[in-house]
């Protein structure tokens, strides 16, 4: 009964409810659509840091990590790179030959990350073998080819076919370097990436540093929770070529602990968004609450008269509340699931401000996403939250002896 | 069940230097199944009075003995819990909860008191067929005229079984056809059912209808006087002129 009778004095005053379910839902659409933006940035971000440059896990030389020397190779890591993809939940193994060194064309030169890759297996670690924007991706063929960024192209005025000197410090201390021609150019949603990288069969640069061997094994396991599982099992692994001490393994998160960092902040940051909002709706429904049970004063005076215990007015009016908070957060929960799967599935287009998002790996489609423990926690928070703005107005009831409530004129 | 009031006072602004004397010094006993209409003009304490026996207000001092029990000594819950059990009360402004309908407005009351949903149903059905509302049982309090609204009152009262009734000024917002017809059902559970009714009011019709009348000015009772023989009823066309 006191349910009962709650819902409908929830809706004496149609309009007044009306507004401020509106405003409810209204916020709520407005926070969650922003708590799904953030989301689906930082996600953006995670996922080409994974796809691009991270993967989910990369081995080096311990001294390769600090200082990136040629001289610093994974001792047999091509027979490692064989033995890490044999293991059950690893998708694809790339072991790459890495240079630091210059790129020069006939109108300027640029420092950048020589690449030199497995032509099968990269193509199954990056999705850079499908981001081939002109020309086309290595094969066999040819003598020295190279892809370049646009970006790079463009600085240093290549196009398909053009010549370019690749040079870098050899183990012996020496410049070694050889020309190249350029086979194809990527663009990637990282700028950063675009105007650090190029990218040559591993055979060609092991030949050009005249040394064997790869500087990194990239990883890709099959689910992000199996990462850990994965790491154990390669460390075994090494442990038993008892080359372990040697070696750093270290996931996507070791490896831009920047990335971990924004998300966990962006965890924290979608939290505060959520209780600014909450307690200025707290406010909303205090006041719409103090009007209501104000406006009833006579009546609950009636009510105690005739037997109604104090503790179920209190009951009453706490009903009130938190029916108006469930329906509201159920109401703005079910217009935002919809808003968030439209936006997801459509996408939201930030091209006019892709250099800017660029700088920070983040694709220029973004699809915001908002994960079912944050609906809950966002119905929690204003269930919770309608359950203390009720007890203001309730304690103020309360305090009223029948009487005097019964003396009030509505 | 008596009701048995003590050196009974209540005083408004006792702290200030103008005390209101609302009730003064009032000693009475009411005996169960009485009639008593307690009459008197605006102000002179005819509400206050109701409201200490009725335990919604405190007095001054004196007490209020219901069977030798003084309720001015029960804590809030066990005084709350007396009115849900003992005391039926009707207001001049009905005091219905508008949200529900009639048959809801009845049956809140017995629900207080813990009874199942198919014996509130029950017995309230049985009291609106009393006032002669059956056919109006789902309509809501704002789709029905003062009398209608009061005659829900009137069984939303009696539908804890009460002991005692008290009724402030019921028919002060009613016309001449709606008092009579209340008028009738109030003497009509009082005969049968030796419920006693205490009504305030300074409505002649209802105070001809009255076993006992008590007069009270400035808070001090004037008069007490019984009716040894039931008051013939008036007729409804007398009433309606």
């Amino acid at each position: 009964m006191l349910i009962k009778l709650a819902w409908r004095n929830l809706w004496r005053n149609k309009l007044r409810t009306s507004i401020i379910l509106g405003a409810m839902v209204f916020g709520l659409t407005g926070v969650i659509a922003m708590m799904g933006f953030m989301t689906g940035f930082v996600d953006s971000m995670i996922s080409n840091a994974i796809r691009w440059q991270t993967s989910h896990i990369q081995i080096h030389e311990q001294k390769y990590v600090t200082n990136s020397d040629i001289s610093d190779q994974i001792p047999n890591g091509q027979t490692l790179a064989e033995s890490i993809r044999a293991l059950d939940d690893v998708t694809a193994v790339s072991a790459r030959f890495i240079a630091q060194g210059m790129i020069a064309s006939a109108r300027s030169n640029r420092g950048v990350q020589i690449n030199g890759i497995d032509l099968v297996n990269e193509a199954k670690i990056t999705p850079l073998s499908s981001h081939i924007t002109q020309g086309e991706w290595l094969d066999n063929t040819g003598r020295n080819p190279i892809l370049v960024s646009e970006k790079m192209a463009e600085r240093l005025k290549l196009r398909i076919g053009s010549k370019v000197v690749l040079t870098f410090t050899d183990v012996e201390g020496e410049v070694a370097g050889a020309a190249y021609r350029v086979r194809g150019m990527f663009a990637t949603p990282s700028t950063s990436f675009d105007e650090g990288k190029v990218f040559v069969r591993k055979s060609d640069l092991q030949h050009t540093a005249s040394m064997h061997g790869v500087h990194e094994i990239a990883i890709l396991v099959s689910d992000v929770d199996k990462i850990s599982l994965v790491e154990e099992e390669i460390k075994a692994l090494l442990d038993f070529a008892s080359n372990s001490s040697q070696l750093s393994i270290r996931d996507w998160q070791r490896i831009q602990p920047m990335l971990a960092t924004m998300m966990s902040t962006m965890d924290v940051s979608n939290q505060v968004i959520l209780v600014i909002f909450v307690v200025a709706m707290m406010f909303g429904i205090i006041n719409i609450m103090l009007m209501s049970v104000f406006e009833r004063t006579q009546e609950f005076g009636v009510l105690m008269a005739v037997g109604m215990q104090k503790h179920k007015i209190f009951s009453l009016i706490m009903f009130e509340t938190t029916l108006l908070g469930v329906t509201g957060a159920s109401l703005g929960i079910f217009v935002s699931i919809a808003l968030v799967t439209l936006m997801n599935s459509v996408g939201i287009s930030l091209a006019s401000m892709s250099e800017g998002f660029g700088a920070y790996g983040v694709d220029t489609l973004l699809r915001p996403r908002v994960s079912a423990r944050e609906y809950s926690m966002i119905f929690t928070t204003v269930f919770v939250a309608s359950v203390l703005a009720a007890i203001y107005p309730a304690r103020q009831i309360l305090k009223q002896r029948p009487v005097e409530a019964m003396a009030e004129k509505s | 069940m008596t009701i048995k009031l003590s050196q009974l006072c209540k005083t408004y602004n006792q702290e200030t230097d103008f005390p209101v004397h609302a009730v003064q010094d009032v000693n009475l006993i009411i005996e169960q199944g009485e009639f008593v209409a307690v009459m008197g003009p605006s102000g002179s304490g005819k509400t206050t009075l109701l409201n200490l026996i009725g335990g919604i207000d405190t007095p001054s001092s004196g007490s209020v003995y219901i069977d030798d029990c003084d309720i001015c000594q029960l804590s809030e819950k066990a005084l709350i819990a007396f009115r849900r059990d003992h005391i039926g009360f009707i207001f001049q402004d009905y005091s219905l909860l508008p949200v529900l309908t009639a048959l809801e407005n009845v049956e809140f009351v017995m629900q207080l008191q813990g009874h199942s949903d198919a014996e509130c149903k029950r017995r309230a059905l049985a009291l609106l067929e009393q006032v002669g509302l059956s056919e109006q049982k789902d309509k809501t309090p704002s789709k029905m005229s003062g009398g209608q609204q009061q005659r829900v009152a009137v069984a939303r009262a009696l539908a804890p079984s009460p002991r005692f009734v008290m009724a402030d000024e019921p028919t002060a917002n009613l016309d001449a056809k709606s008092t009579s017809e209340l008028l009738d059902i109030m003497q009509s559970l009082n005969e049968r059912e030796g419920t006693t009714f205490i009504f305030s009011t300074h409505d002649p019709r209802v105070i001809k209808r009255a076993k006992r009348v008590i007069v009270f000015e400035d808070g001090k009772l004037k008069q007490d006087s019984r009716v040894e023989q039931p008051r013939v009823k008036e007729s409804k066309e007398s009433l309606v002129e």
